[in-house]
């Protein structure tokens, strides 16, 4: 057996969301493994059978994300790479993740009563389409029912429309993913009350979520129905004035290859719902 | 009988757009009539199941596992597909995996790595292309802003603050320019020359700068401005500082404006630009009511074609008058009455379906004077208050309403293929016009790509003639000649220009009525 004694590398995390924080304190010392490994991103499947997302530099991309002040080389960590927790530190093959110092940010979206910032953003953009699977005939029927559901105050209609939506589409993230998490969010921020009076509608989505979609697709999902979102979501959904809206809107749309737009597409949907 | 072919690829993630691309080019492989790439949630095996997609194998997989499916003719173009597939995930990951350790993140980092960099090209949605474009202007770059839906005040303060800074910002909707010999964006493969070049329109300096090239001259620089920047908002910022520019390069002995026409105000700078330029000039600023005419040095004209036909002309110091086809005239009467043997009684309706919108723009303007109103989609309108109705149509089909969800058909020729069967099923429609352009950043085969469906609108068992240029050179990686005998085996009459090619499509659906009036207006 050769012991690897050089070349470890040592990356600090810079923030983490406060979930991710809570969970890596209570873990144990094995913690999980790598899931899997992008360019940009690494997952690791931790041993309560959730994700914990790495990124670069920047806002957290997930509520359960933390980002590195660099990635680890492309190369260095593969899929099944063994991830152990030691104090304040992951320890990988190679490789140590130091989180001592780093900041904690809150991904809970608060609830507030104005929705008029977002919605001035929202109706001026020309949004990008999204994904093609949003637009299938049967994503429509999906959207339909959701804000019909949302709009008549009628649980079963949303969950209807949501079970249709959900693991839906293209992408790491299917796009029905998205659109529900950024549907969501309008409901966590301006109306809280509708999930609180009907628990069984965030029953239902969870429990199809953990068997109807992608790893990462349903941790967004959990989250989301948790009130735990992306900091773009926040920024976007919180935005004070409509210019700030816009800034936000722009930055959102900067994530994934169409994610950021399907969940856009939510927003606007959940807006469009709760007005009418 | 038809065939399945599956693969599925275990806790494999790739993005959206990678897995669009993945499905439409096993689509365009031979034999294949669908296929899909996704991820294997419940709702998308239902989804396949619905298409008859949903193989056994398929039905095994779980929602982190990503599924090909592809149906084909027959079982062996489905499992040559399915090879295909396998190689471009192999290639993709590759690909991947070198950009995760070379490709620089940001505008600093790729500074970092290449110094002596003194241009950025921009291309990112248009919501934060405007914050990229100050980030480079910032780093002392000058900016091709590929990217569109820009806001104009944007536009306005970053070609200002270009102006302050003494550096280009071309663009937003920038799509072709060459700078120092490099071709930027989409752009053919030109010899460099004595022709400089300021357009506000891409495919207008690619039909402009692949004329010359046939002719053997190339370009010194081809500034792109932007389709806005002679508007009434943008003022000409970026057109006039470009002629200052060329003006003061020695490798440019002439140069020429392509567009559409200014705003009044916008036209007096430029003119008036223009007319202190101590070298020749050539207007193509393509509209309604522009008449050709010379102004001194200033040659003004009515076709993008005629554009490199005057310059050339001018360089040699030679009289140059315009001609509508470079074909001989009785070749051209032999080639209109042969299209139109078989055409049955009645209207004969024009589709012109183009790739190119300044292209599509000149179409217009060269078939309504010939046949009457035009419809198209331009905006604004080519032809004036006619474009709103009429027996023939002109159809941008790199407008918005048209690349929704998908790539601009430069790239994917979707929406063309649509759009030629759709007017293969109208009876009125005798003839299709169509451009096809080649170049750095276009499809690969993008005369293959729409031959199959001209091949399959001419098959209806009726005639329908197909008239249609190349915008490209034989340096270009597509091939002018290849790409030409593509077409050309599809039953396509191909011309050497767009306004030939509209020509021969008026011709063709006017008959001797039009030939007469071309011969009076131009010589044959």
């Amino acid at each position: 057996m050769i012991t690897r004694v050089a070349e470890r590398d040592f990356v600090h995390v810079r923030r983490l969301g406060v979930g991710v924080a809570r969970r890596l304190e209570a873990a144990p010392r094995a913690l999980g493994r790598v899931h899997s490994v992008f360019a940009r991103a690494v997952n690791v499947l931790c041993h309560d059978g959730r994700l914990v997302t790495l990124h670069g530099p920047g806002p957290l991309a997930a509520p359960f994300a933390a980002g590195l002040d660099r990635l680890p080389r492309l190369g260095a960590l593969v899929p099944g790479m063994s991830v152990e927790r030691a104090g304040e530190r992951l320890v990988l093959d190679g490789l140590t993740l130091d989180w001592r110092g780093a900041e904690v940010v809150d991904t809970a979206l608060a609830a507030a009563g104005d929705e008029s910032a977002l919605a001035a953003a929202l109706r001026e953009a020309s949004l990008p389409a999204g994904a093609a699977a949003l637009r299938s005939p049967v994503a429509l029927d999906a959207r339909r029912r959701l804000a019909a559901g949302l709009r008549h105050g009628d649980p079963r209609g949303v969950v209807d429309g949501a079970l249709r939506l959900i693991g839906l589409g293209e992408g790491l993230t299917p796009a029905g993913d998205d659109c529900l998490v950024g549907m969501l969010a309008v409901v966590h921020r301006f109306r809280p009350d509708a999930l609180a009076r009907h628990p069984d509608v965030a029953r239902a989505v969870a429990a199809a979520a953990r068997e109807g979609t992608t790893a990462v697709g349903r941790e967004f999902l959990l989250h989301a129905l948790a009130g735990s979102f992306s900091e773009a979501v926040i920024a976007l959904a919180s935005a004070g004035t409509e210019g700030a809206a816009r800034e936000a809107l722009a930055d959102l749309l900067t994530m994934g290859a169409t994610s950021g737009a399907d969940t856009a597409v939510g927003m606007r949907l959940g807006l469009e719902a709760i007005a009418a | 009988m038809r065939a399945t072919a599956t693969l599925v690829k275990r806790s494999l993630y790739a993005d959206s757009v990678a897995l669009l691309a993945l499905a439409r080019e096993l689509r365009s492989h031979p034999g294949v009539v669908e296929a899909a790439a996704l991820m294997a949630t419940p709702a998308n095996r239902a989804l396949l199941a619905r298409s008859d997609l949903l193989t056994p194998e398929a039905e095994t997989a779980g929602p982190n596992d990503l599924v090909i499916a592809i149906m084909a003719e027959a079982p062996a173009s489905a499992a040559l597909a399915r090879a295909r597939a396998e190689e471009l995930l192999g290639a993709r990951e590759r690909r991947q995996e070198q950009a995760g350790r070379r490709a620089p993140r940001t505008l600093d980092g790729a500074r970092r790595r290449l110094p002596g960099a003194s241009l950025a090209l921009i291309s990112v949605p248009g919501a934060w292309a405007a914050a990229e474009a100050r980030k480079a202007l910032r780093l002392g770059l000058h900016v091709m802003l590929f990217s569109d839906h820009v806001l104009v005040e944007d536009e306005v303060a970053l070609k200002q603050q270009a102006a302050r800074q003494g550096l280009l910002m071309m663009g937003p909707d920038c799509g072709t320019a060459y700078l120092g010999g490099a071709p930027l964006g989409f752009a053919n493969a030109v010899p460099r020359g004595r022709v400089g070049l300021v357009a506000a329109s891409g495919t207008g300096l690619q039909q402009v700068a692949t004329l010359l090239a046939a002719r053997g001259e190339g370009i010194s620089e081809a500034i792109g401005v932007g389709g806005r920047d002679m508007g009434a908002e943008v003022g000409g910022l970026m057109t006039l500082r470009a002629l200052d520019a060329l003006e003061a390069d020695a490798a440019t002995e002439i140069v020429v404006v392509v567009g559409k026409p200014p705003a009044p105000p916008v036209r007096e700078a430029v003119e008036a630009k223009l007319g202190a330029l101590g070298k020749p000039a050539v207007v193509a600023l393509l509209g309604r009511d522009v008449k050709g005419r010379r102004d001194g040095r200033i040659i003004t004209v009515t076709s993008l074609e005629d554009a490199c036909l005057a310059t050339i002309a001018a360089l040699a110091g030679a009289a140059w008058s315009p001609c509508a086809f470079s074909l001989p005239p009785a070749e051209v009467r032999r080639r209109v009455e042969a299209a139109r043997r078989g055409l049955r009684p009645g209207p004969s309706a024009i589709r012109g379906l183009y790739a190119g919108g300044t292209l599509a723009h000149e179409a217009a303007l060269i078939l309504e004077p010939l046949l009457g109103p035009v419809l198209t989609n331009l905006s604004p309108a080519a032809a004036g208050p006619g474009s709103t109705g009429g027996l023939h149509r002109v159809v941008d089909l790199g407008a918005g309403e048209y690349t929704v969800g998908r790539a601009h058909p430069m790239l994917d020729p979707t929406a063309r293929v649509q759009a030629i069967a759709d007017a293969a099923g109208e009876d009125e429609v005798a003839v299709l016009l169509l451009d096809v352009v080649l170049g750095h950043g276009a499809a690969a085969d993008p005369a293959g790509d729409i031959a199959p469906a001209l091949e399959a609108a001419r098959g209806r068992g009726r005639e329908l003639a197909v008239i249609a240029s190349v915008i490209g050179t034989e340096a270009d990686p597509q091939g002018l000649a290849r790409q030409t005998a593509r077409l050309e085996r599809a039953g396509a009459w191909v011309l050497p220009s767009n306004a030939q090619a509209a020509r021969a499509a008026a011709c063709v659906a006017g008959g001797e009525a039009v030939m007469e009036q071309l011969l009076a207006e131009r010589r044959l």
